[in-house]
């Protein structure tokens, strides 16, 4: 990896950096979650792509850096799956036995 | 000379970096889902918990995160460059390098320990001074949190200093034989940038416009 793109990569990623930060204080509601987290994502894919030479690597390495994201993106939805369809409603003995 | 040079397992040294570089992905998907396991916590808590817990993260010093963010993407950069400079088979440019990565690490550590001093100050750490008439039950769960993940990324950045500043020492004394070792401590320290990059936003960035 050559000099001028290491300093690239490093350029967007303080760019981004700005980005993300200059937003969050833009009140644009449950937006600001989803925009912070999409530029986490593009700073990741910088450092994982070249940083981390995932652009230049063997497909078997590129499956297992795919993996540990695929079975992370498994326990978020099923954790949160669960925690999303449970209600807040406490029952009558709780009010009463205290 | 090259086959001393290589480890006994292997035929070539294009062999050797494959596979040790495919035993660190595996060690980093498992680590992957080490802090994934706290940012699933994370999720969670915030749509359980909603507005209080948002209102919590607020309380956090979003200019020394920042800050600290740009550090540790810099520092992510520098390792890149000894890497870079390394396969090039220079000897002086990538031990430079390194030290520039270790210093900046040790900076990141540096500005965190500040941030936490603060915040003791402000009786914002669980089970040493948390006051929760002040802050709010929901509040001392989002800094429990905070000081797990903040706290074992920390240790990971440690280790990450540990490693480079015996990588720098290694190389500039001529005690390293030439292989995928720069490259495997890259991969380490540029996953701990990672998961800094998915923590600063939802520690440091959440209402900050409420």
């Amino acid at each position: 990896m050559s000099g001028r793109l290491i300093l690239r990569c490093w350029l967007a990623l303080v760019v981004l950096l700005a980005l993300t930060t200059a937003s969050a204080f833009v009140p644009l509601g449950s937006a600001n979650l989803f925009i912070s987290l999409g530029i986490a994502f593009a700073k990741a894919l910088i450092v994982l792509l070249f940083f981390m030479e995932l652009k230049t690597s063997a497909a078997l390495v590129r499956v297992f850096a795919a993996a540990g994201f695929f079975w992370l993106m498994i326990m978020i939805a099923l954790t949160s799956a669960d925690y999303t369809h449970r209600t807040d409603q406490p029952v009558p003995l709780d009010r009463t036995a205290g | 000379m090259a086959e001393r040079m290589l480890g006994i397992q292997y035929s070539t040294l294009a062999q050797e970096r494959e596979t040790v570089t495919l035993g660190m992905w595996a060690f980093l998907a498992t680590e992957v889902l080490f802090f994934g396991a706290l940012i699933a916590a994370y999720l969670n808590y915030r749509i359980w918990f909603g507005a209080e817990f948002i209102a919590a993260a607020k309380m956090t010093k979003v200019v020394l995160g920042t800050i600290n963010t740009a550090v540790l993407l810099t520092s992510s950069a520098c390792m890149a460059m000894a890497v870079s400079t390394r396969d090039g088979g220079g000897r002086r440019a990538p031990v430079l390098w390194l030290i520039a990565t270790a210093l900046l690490g040790l900076m990141f550590i540096v500005i965190k320990g500040y941030e936490y001093s603060l915040e003791y100050q402000e009786q914002l750490v669980p089970a040493l001074n948390f006051d929760v008439a002040r802050h709010g039950g929901v509040a001392e769960i989002f800094f429990m949190f905070y000081f797990c993940a903040t706290g074992l990324h920390a240790l990971h950045l440690l280790i990450g200093i540990c490693l480079v500043s015996w990588l720098a020492f290694a190389i500039g004394t001529d005690r390293l034989r030439p292989g995928s070792t720069t490259r495997l401590i890259g991969l380490y320290w540029h996953f701990v940038d990672i998961v800094w990059i998915f923590l600063f936003p939802l520690i440091y960035l959440a209402g900050r416009n409420g």
